[in-house]
């Protein structure tokens, strides 16, 4: 079963751990610019959130790339890049729905998050749990939950 | 070069327009690290003592260390290093956020500034652009608006920015500098330094990396910070509850030991406090969304709202505990509603929140005895409670601009307001060395008054407090400290064996200041002490001579010692490692420390020990100046008449394992 990565938006803070993690595993630097995902953040409202690549069903990075650069990771369920195959025409950054895919200067290509083969570090290092890495078929469920706390919460402070 | 640095520092001189960008120095690197460390060096190197703080050859210094941007927690502060306007002295504060990793990608370890522009301008940085813009469309608006323009005018959301306030504008001699809209490099006055030079503010964007020493080392202690700052880390309870309430949870434990600063420093316990203005009620009522510090393993930040009342819709990130300290239990109020207000109003208009809290506060305290009349303070009463606050608020107004000639008084800091009002009421400026006392007190504390007479800064808790005795860390004073020393070093009552404890803390802070993590996890909680800085610079600077705990202690004493001289050289001696009288002659008057107060005397006799300092005049010994590489610094001092040859004191007695 694939397993895809989760925001739980009311409890990142925003600290760029994620980022720097994900840098530090695949770049061996602390370079929140090399980031697979990316905080994005209003700090005069305090509001912060990581825009992760979803692993579309779907992908529209794959569709469009005119080299098959991208490719499915049979074991992970991850789309990944190949970075021999990819040429740098940023179509896929540009038709990405969500933003999730950068433009890497250094090595003049596309990066996105590749599940970090499994074992992803944003969700190792979060201090917030506010990232969690879900069985695709579990996600509807979980988020149901968390609705149906949030309601039990309004109905408690309702006055009788 | 894969060592944790950026590799480069720019100097800006802001007279002649001119940038320099330089390869940060090696010596610099290991002689003194980063932060506190490299800004002594360089304050100690450029600016002599005829320089005035205000004046364009001060120097302001923006200081990365090498554990700053790394994923190790929390490395998320800068430091920010001057000679002070509000205290004539050394000056260092520092600021969480996000501004200091920024620096880093950017590829800069330092930024020195100096000089003055003709006209106000911002600093603007974008990786290897670098470029002086107008700042004249800036200049009078308040932190959010400067912050908001900036990234308006840069079309760019995500640049961090560093900016001051009116307060910084009209040399208010306790503005700070504010990075991220709401985090303060707070104390000393810094923001009026960046105000005398005419910038208004650094924007700063980059998109490097840190490379580090060795992967393997480091990978290993972050997983064990990481494991450290977890539910099985040894202090979890406490980073719960920073994580929950942020650091006014220290609100309720510092009232449970009497150390509560109420009503301008007269006493350290405020009634009912837990159930007025403690945590619980302060979470309930203001809490609004969580916050962060970049890399942080606490999480101690959130916002605060007023959701009623004629404050209404006032938003800020904190209060911090001190903050809250400031403007209620010091004013006698509980009304927290005024103080997300007055939280709000020192954000904005770019104001140490202590520092103006005391200031405000001495007025009302000389009013109270008659030493102030209507007339001196535009016909305001100024009485303590709840029923005070809407002065105090007025006064947050007025003070930024300099509005009345009383707020303009009270703009220069207690110390001066009480010099030029005289009558006495220098009895209620509660200062040391010119900074005002923070929410902290030697009675209750033993070892606090000692840290608020020696700081190189004056009267602050950042530079060498202890919280192993102040809040009960038996089981840490054991695993530090030799087995006979644990019953008295616990005892936050008992000054015996203080002046070894303060020294310790000492060193280990100037190495946090350096290394550059915050102060939560090496204060307090008490997750990491020294052997911890040890190997953590060991590993990301590849220096492995740190890892050796005579190495390290040098490299502390080094530092101690610099900023020390760095104050001798302007004249400080003996006579300044005093107290206020309000510690050390009035007793204690109410809460669960009644009848204490501070005997300095033994504490600093054992801290002089620790440094070798003649007691007679305060002055560092040649060979203690030597032996930590500090030959030059002996020199000049010498030259200056400053500096005692051997030391005669007697040996300080070793409290470590």
């Amino acid at each position: 079963m694939t397993k895809i990565l989760v925001v739980d938006i009311e409890k990142c803070s925003g600290c760029r751990i994620c980022e720097v993690a994900c840098s530090w595993f695949h770049e061996e630097e602390f370079n929140p610019a090399k980031a697979r995902l990316s905080i994005v953040s209003w700090k005069k409202a305090a509001i912060s959130y990581p825009m992760i690549c979803e692993q579309c069903e779907k992908a529209p990075c794959k569709e469009v790339c005119p080299t098959d650069a991208i490719y499915k990771d049979e074991e992970s369920g991850a789309w990944k890049v190949d970075e021999v195959k990819c040429i740098g025409c940023k179509f896929c950054i540009q038709v990405c729905p969500l933003g999730a895919i950068s433009f890497f200067e250094e090595k003049r290509g596309a990066i996105k998050c590749d599940l970090c083969d499994g074992d992803p570090q944003c969700v190792k290092f979060c201090p917030m749990d506010a990232i969690e890495f879900v069985e695709e078929d579990k996600v509807g469920l979980k988020k149901k939950r968390i609705s149906a706390e949030k309601l039990f919460a309004t109905m408690q402070e309702i006055p009788k | 070069m894969a060592d944790g640095y950026a590799g480069k520092y720019l100097r800006v001189d802001l007279t002649k327009e001119k940038f320099t960008i330089l390869p940060t120095p090696e010596e610099w690197k290991r002689k003194y690290l980063g932060g506190v460390g490299m800004g002594a060096k360089i304050m100690w190197d450029e600016v002599p003592p005829e320089v005035k703080p205000l004046s364009p050859q001060n120097r302001i210094i923006f200081a990365t260390g090498p554990v700053n941007g790394t994923l190790f927690p929390p490395s998320g502060r800068y430091e920010v290093i001057s000679r002070s306007p509000l205290t004539g002295w050394w000056a260092h504060a520092s600021a969480g956020g996000f501004f200091g990793p920024e620096m880093k990608y950017a590829g800069y370890d330092l930024i020195i500034i100096q000089g003055k522009a003709k006209k106000p301008v911002y600093l603007h940085i974008d990786n290897d652009l670098i470029e002086l813009k107008s700042a004249r469309h800036l200049w009078g608006k308040n932190v959010i608006e400067t912050t908001d323009r900036i990234m308006e005018d840069l079309k760019d959301p995500d640049v961090k920015v560093a900016a001051i306030g009116q307060a910084g504008e009209n040399l208010v001699r306790y503005s700070c500098i504010m990075s991220d809209y709401f985090r303060a490099a707070g104390r000393t006055g810094l923001g009026a330094v960046l105000g005398s030079k005419n910038l208004k503010a650094i924007a700063i964007r980059g998109t490097k990396g840190i490379k580090i020493a060795n992967k393997e080392k480091f990978n290993k202690l972050l997983e064990d910070a990481f494991r450290r700052h977890s539910p099985e880390g040894r202090y979890w309870e406490y980073i719960e509850s920073f994580r929950k309430y942020g650091t006014f949870s220290l609100t309720d434990w510092e009232n449970a030991i009497g150390r509560l600063p109420t009503k301008n420093h007269w006493t350290g316990y405020f009634e009912n406090a837990e159930e007025t203005i403690g945590m619980e009620p302060m979470r309930k009522r203001h809490y609004k969304r969580h916050a962060s510090c970049f890399g942080c393993g606490i999480q101690c930040k959130y916002s605060s709202v007023v959701k009623e009342g004629k404050y209404a819709g006032t938003e800020s990130e904190g209060p911090e505990y001190e903050t809250v300290e400031g403007f209620t239990s010091n004013f006698l109020s509980t009304d927290t509603s005024a103080l997300i207000r007055a939280n709000y109003l020192c954000n904005i208009y770019g104001m140490d929140t202590i520092s103006v809290s005391h200031s405000i506060s001495w007025a009302y305290e000389s009013y109270e005895h008659g030493l102030l009349t209507k007339e001196d303070t535009d016909g305001r009463e100024l009485i303590w409670g709840e029923d005070g606050m809407d002065d105090v608020i007025e006064l947050l107004e007025e003070i930024p601009f300099r509005k009345t000639k009383f707020a303009s008084l009270l703009a220069e800091g207690s110390r001066e307001a009480a010099r030029r009002t005289g009558k006495g009421s220098e009895a209620y400026a509660i200062h040391v060395n010119g900074l005002e006392a923070s929410g902290q007190d030697g009675r209750p504390h033993k070892s606090l008054g000692l840290t608020y007479a020696i700081n190189v800064r004056g009267a602050d808790h950042l530079t060498s407090l202890s919280s192993l005795d102040e809040l009960g860390y038996k089981e840490e004073i054991k695993r530090r400290y030799k087995k006979e020393t644990v019953n008295i070093l616990a005892d936050r009552w008992d000054e015996k064996l203080k002046g070894y404890l303060v020294a310790d803390m000492e060193e280990l802070y100037a190495l946090c200041d350096s290394a550059l993590l915050c102060k939560y996890g090496v204060m307090w909680p008490p997750i990491y002490y020294h052997q911890d800085f040890g190997k953590i610079i060991s590993a990301i600077t590849g220096f492995t001579e740190y890892e050796d705990p005579k190495n390290l202690s040098k490299l502390a004493k080094r530092i101690c010692h610099l900023r020390r001289c760095f104050n001798v050289r302007l004249g400080w001696s003996k006579k300044n490692d005093a107290l206020h009288p309000r510690f050390t002659e009035e007793p204690m008057p109410t809460g669960p420390a009644k009848g204490q107060v501070v005997h300095l005397e033994p504490m600093l006799r054992e801290y002089y020990q620790v440094r070798k300092y003649d007691w007679k005049t305060g002055y560092p010994t040649k060979k203690e100046l030597e032996e930590v590489g500090l030959e030059d610094v002996a020199k000049e001092l010498k030259k200056r008449k400053k500096l005692v040859p051997v030391y005669r004191g007697k040996k300080a007695f070793q409290i470590r394992k």
